[in-house]
């Protein structure tokens, strides 16, 4: 069943036609269909495991892995992956829906759905991986597809530039990525049950025989430092999809993509991977301690960092961008925490609201055809429909009751501060967190008044915006009614069940079962929602029924604004390393290669001749001159077999 | 028994005759014997016993062996002694693979035809030698035929500064060779083997000791490691690659840096264990220093095939590291990395070859936004460069994969360095394809149309045996580990 969602997926490279966007949806329908089947199935059913695989490659035996080396591929099915299973093919299906209106006066269109396509079906192999290695390769996958998308406007140079930075700067993650992989493997290779063989000769599987790694023993005696590099080499992969600190400058870039490739991959499905290798990461292999103070330090710092330059810009689709990178920070910081349940739980509502508010971004781009919020204004009236889905998803995302956003948010930051008794040094991190809370109701609502609130737009050359065909109307509604109803969800037994399966699965994470459903602290919710009333009020309060930017700005006012523009120099500085830094020695090397290494070999050449006008007649082209050379050649090698002759006599003697 | 081996040596013998007096009809019997070749490499893998599978052959462990006294005088017993095992099985896979590619791709060569053909024939019929040879002189016999067919492609096909490129390559390869024979000889005489067989020499070596083991390696490793080739022995690659004809490129990069490769596993570490051993800290210098020089380099060229040239540097400084942990794991990852950058670097060549002469130059700044003009070669050139850059799913990824794992396990934290690295590799070939493929059109001339079919066919060729064994390895990895290598199961 599993395999059919892959190869249905793959089978749609072949929808090259006019028709082909709508082979696509409907592929993506029976996808979706198959995918959520299987998330009702784990979450009425037992904990179940479709498990078929198949060895990739076995290695020999060698000293580091007496027992040998298989890697396989196949397919684990356990609650955290049908919770993202149930998020990859529902975003997946309504994107290429509303893609069917959105690009439908592009270029390329049938290139556009086919790599779209395999994009989902790489994010749902990653989904389904059942070892490491397997995720990696469908973790490079869909960085690859990233890759094409965002790039899928070649023409302009900002998008080419743009997809190359995406993917050299995930590249970096994915390096390190690889070394934990290596880390973890070397590590754990004899570790598992007696007589398994080794967790190397079984395939690195996160599940056996029913158990996490984590709960297989006896382990052989491990390494605690090395443990410790490996998950922090698993938390910078991780850092380099999901554009945490200080990997986070490619997010914003890639908006260069269509709206809605931004909505399905750099919001709501690919960027969430990273994440998601946090969470198996934890769950099934572990963390050490000082992993989790890292990853939590990694995760509260983007938190806070992205959102204030959230704050300034101008651009709708970047703000929306910045606004993931700190909504991916409350995640990674839930993990860290501990919490991994609490942080996937925020991971599947933030993919509903955010891909909703993408949409509807993409529907008022798609309407006035500029993403600057300082021209746009007064659009309330003339689409009703895309305010209202842009307003729930603002107010999901700010974590105001009852919508999605509040009930994920408020577990995260309920989770971690639980846990400030005990980790104290986790205070900074969480006390960041709180106040974006702030900048993030702040950020969003002043999205929302500068394009909505008002009379008309601030730039009057706009073209009169309109509501968009169905296609595109049917899935904001259906992402609205996510965003209002999806942090409700874990009320549902159900659907309560699939997270608590997943959290007692881990056993000594039991402690992610969230607390504040059982016991809430109400001061911390009240004052969590209290920050985002406030921050709303300010936006409109500075933005509201359509002002414009106040004008009397302090110079430190301006100063502050530049440097969250340029991003503090981030991306300045990423550039100068690579384009000034690496590129000039790369020219320095190859001055050194041609002058000094070949400049030698000339000069030996030179010596060796003897005589400059020697050298002239080999060059000279004469077809004789080469084959005297030749000839030379091999006297010279019959001058050496003499040479050797006498060893020949000596050794054997005339016999 | 049926003499396979010699009657795919007389397959491609009689092809390469009649290439040459073909005249019109050159390339029509030049893609004879390069189909017959290829089914008979395929029924070479198919009869493959694999080790330990067969029992009272001359040489312990290699298959379809053949040996006739060839040159009997007084002391001297050299013979025609043949056999393959996995690792050459698999290189004259790629030697076939590549034959067929390069006589479709260079179907409408114009220029002497004849002699084009031929000498692709006679390059493809000295290395399948070179990886079956079992005796000292007849593997330096079909080593010489490769050079001398390469330096006329070169020189006559080539490109403005193709006398010089030729020569160079010569000179370079033809000293290396002399040293190589030399080292080999004294092999022979040192070791006090009966006879010139692998088996022979083999089984004397182990008699000798670690000081003299050490001296009798040090000729054999510079003479393969000028072919590899290895920094700071390199300069003759980019030069030849520049200059030659697109067939040759093809041929160079991806059979005769092969040469080196497989030279240094038989013929060096398999008889000169303890002599490799000692000199292992030489062979970790030049491949890392190869590995970093080869990536940084081509970042800073301008021309798409010297960009390829170094990108091979650094590739083959893989292979060289992977050799140089004498473990079974690395000799596995060099033999499967040695595959793939033969057929990656193949497609990579021919894609600037048609790069060439669609557009007139291969100056990477002076064209771009070719992908509208001409989709599939954009298409092509895209796939070229993640699989070299080791995309998961090509056959570049487990290559380096394994490579890796193996590094990791011989030398611990020095595998940061090949690891780093991969970013740098990354970044000259999507820098390479943002300048040339994406952005607005520029230095397209009028008329410019997509690959000629030909072309299209012999780089589709490529691109679907990249993406066969990047999807199932073990296709590769199973034969490759039936060796009579130390480390391998069975041994």
């Amino acid at each position: 069943m599993v395999a059919f969602v892959v190869v249905g997926l793959f089978g749609r490279r072949l929808a090259r036609l006019e028709w082909g966007g709508w082979v696509a949806v409907a592929l993506s329908g029976a996808a979706m269909v198959v995918g959520v089947l299987i998330g009702i199935g784990e979450i009425l059913g037992p904990a179940t495991y479709v498990d078929r695989r198949y060895t990739w490659l076995h290695l020999a035996p060698s000293s580091a892995y007496p027992n040998g080396f298989s890697l396989v591929m196949g397919t684990l099915v356990d609650p955290i992956s049908a919770l993202m299973l149930i998020v990859v093919t529902v975003v997946g299906f309504l994107v290429m829906l509303y893609s069917i209106g959105y690009m439908h006066q592009d270029r390329g269109l049938p290139r556009y759905y086919a790599e779209l396509s395999l994009f989902l079906a790489a994010m749902n192999g990653l989904v389904l991986s059942d070892n490491l290695l397997e995720f990696f390769l469908f973790w490079e996958l869909v960085g690859v597809c990233s890759y094409f998308l965002i790039g899928f406007y070649y023409e302009k140079p900002s998008a080419a530039s743009a997809a190359k930075e995406a993917f050299l700067v995930t590249r970096v993650g994915d390096v390190m990525f690889l070394l934990g992989i290596f880390l973890f493997f070397y590590e754990y290779a004899a570790a598992g049950p007696v007589g398994s063989g080794g967790w190397a000769a079984n395939g690195f599987l996160f599940v056996q025989n029913g158990l996490p790694f984590l709960q297989q023993g006896p382990h052989v005696a491990t390494n605690p430092t090395i443990l410790t590099v490996a998950g922090i080499m698993i938390l910078g992969g991780a850092a380099g999809k999901s554009a945490q600190f200080p990997l986070h400058v490619w997010l914003p870039d890639a908006m260069e993509g269509p709206t809605t490739v931004s909505a399905l991959i750099h919001a709501a499905t690919m960027v969430a991977a990273g994440v998601y290798l946090l969470a198996v990461t934890s769950l099934y292999i572990g963390f050490t301690a000082t992993d989790s103070l890292v990853i939590v330090g990694i995760g509260g710092f983007t938190t806070f960092f992205a959102a204030t330059m959230a704050v300034v810009h101008p651009d709708i689709k970047r703000v929306i961008a910045y606004s993931t990178v700190s909504q991916l920070g409350y995640m990674v910081l839930a993990i860290g925490a501990g919490f991994t349940m609490v942080g996937l739980f925020h991971l599947f509502t933030h993919a509903f609201f955010k891909a909703l508010l993408f949409l509807a971004a993409g529907s008022v781009i798609h309407a006035v055809g500029t993403q600057d919020l300082f021209k746009m204004g007064g659009l309330k009236k003339a689409m009703p429909l895309t305010a209202s889905a842009f307003a729930i998803g603002g107010l999901a995302l700010s974590g105001i009751p009852p919508f999605a956003g509040f009930w994920s948010k408020d577990d995260i930051l309920a989770s971690v501060y639980s846990t400030l008794g005990s980790h104290p040094d986790f205070w900074p991190f969480f006390l960041l967190a709180f106040a974006s809370v702030f900048l993030t109701a702040y950020y969003i609502f002043r999205v929302w008044f500068l394009v909505f609130s008002g009379d008309a737009p601030r730039d009057a050359s706009l073209p009169h915006a309109h509501e968009g065909p169905w296609v595109m109307r049917v899935p904001m509604i259906v992402l609205s009614a996510f965003a209002v109803g999806g942090g409700a969800l874990v009320f549902v037994p159900g659907f309560d069940r699939l997270l608590l399966k997943g959290s007692s699965f881990a056993g000594t994470l039991a402690a992610g079962i969230p607390p504040v459903y059982t016991t809430s602290d109400l001061l911390l919710s009240g004052g969590g929602v209290a920050l985002a009333l406030a921050g709303l009020l300010v936006a409109w309060w500075l933005w509201g029924n359509g002002r414009i930017a106040p004008a009397s700005d302090s110079a430190a006012v301006r100063s502050v604004r530049h440097l969250l523009l340029e991003r503090y120099y981030f991306k300045a500085g990423y550039d100068w390393i690579g384009a000034k830094g690496i590129y000039t020695a790369a020219r320095a090397a190859d001055f050194f290669d041609q002058f000094v290494i070949d400049g030698t070999i000339h000069g030996f050449e030179r010596a060796f001749a003897g005589a400059s006008n020697r050298m002239r007649r080999i060059q000279s082209g004469v077809v004789s001159d080469y084959a005297a050379y030749i000839v030379a050649g091999l006297v010279v090698v019959f001058v050496l077999l003499l040479l050797v002759a006498p060893f020949l006599v000596a050794r054997f003697g005339g016999a | 028994m049926v003499p396979l081996l010699s009657i795919v040596l007389a397959t491609l013998l009689a092809g390469t005759v009649a290439t040459f007096f073909a005249g019109a009809r050159a390339r029509w019997a030049a893609l004879a014997t390069s189909i017959v070749f290829l089914v008979e490499v395929g029924l070479l893998f198919v009869s493959y016993p694999g080790w330990p599978g067969y029992s009272g052959s001359l040489v312990p462990g290699f298959a379809e062996q053949e040996s006739y006294a060839w040159i009997h005088i007084y002391w001297m017993h050299v013979n025609y002694t043949v056999g393959v095992d996995g690792i050459s099985l698999v290189l004259i896979l790629l030697t076939a693979i590549l034959q067929l590619a390069t006589v479709v791709y260079s179907w409408t060569e114009g220029k002497r035809p004849a002699a084009y053909f031929g000498l692709v024939t006679l390059t493809c019929l000295g290395s399948f030698g070179v990886f079956v040879a079992l005796d000292v002189l007849l593997f330096f016999l079909f080593w010489e035929a490769v050079l001398v067919p390469m330096f006329f492609l070169i020189g006559y096909w080539g490109g403005p500064r193709r006398r010089y490129a030729a020569l160079k390559f010569f000179v370079y390869t033809h000293v290396a060779s002399i040293v190589m024979l030399v080292g080999l000889l004294a092999l022979v005489f040192y070791s006090g083997a009966t006879s010139f067989d692998f088996a022979s020499i083999y089984a004397a070596a182990r008699g000798l000791s670690p000081v003299v083991q050490v001296f009798l390696f040090l000729p054999l490793l510079f003479g393969f490691l000028v072919k590899f080739p290895a920094v700071p022995f390199h300069t003759w690659l980019p030069d030849a690659h520049v200059e030659a004809p697109t067939g040759g490129s093809v041929l160079l990069a991806g059979l005769l840096l092969k040469l080196g490769g497989y030279g240094l596993i038989r013929w060096a570490v398999e008889i000169l264990p303890e002599g490799f051993s000692h000199v292992r800290p030489i062979v970790f210098g030049l491949a890392f220093l190869s590995i970093l020089w080869g990536s940084v380099l081509a970042l800073s060229q301008r021309d798409l095939k010297r960009m390829v040239a170094y990108s091979s540097i650094n590739h083959m400084g893989i292979v060289l590291l992977a050799i140089g942990l004498d473990s079974s794991l690395g000799l596995l990852a060099a033999v499967l990395l040695m595959f793939a950058h033969g057929i990656v670097s193949a497609l990579l060549f021919m894609s600037a070859g048609t790069v060439h002469h669609t557009f007139g130059t291969r100056d990477i700044p002076a064209v771009g936004g070719i992908t509208p003009t001409t989709p599939t070669l954009s298409t092509l050139m895209m796939a070229g460069s993640l699989a070299s850059l080791g995309l998961p799913a090509l056959i570049g990824f487990p290559a380096e994969f394994t490579a890796l794992v193996a590094t990791w396990d011989g030398l611990g934290y020095l595998v940061l360095l090949p690891l780093a690295v991969l970013v740098v590799t990354a970044g000259f070939y999507l820098w390479m394809m943002q300048r040339m493929l994406f952005g607005p059109a520029r230095g397209i001339p009028a008329g410019a149309h997509d690959v000629p079919a030909h072309e299209g066919m012999a780089m589709g060729l490529l691109v679907a045996v990249t993406v066969l064994f990047g999807v199932v390895p073990s296709l590769l990895v199973n034969v490759i580990a039936n060796s009579p290598v130390k480390g391998f199961p069975g041994t």
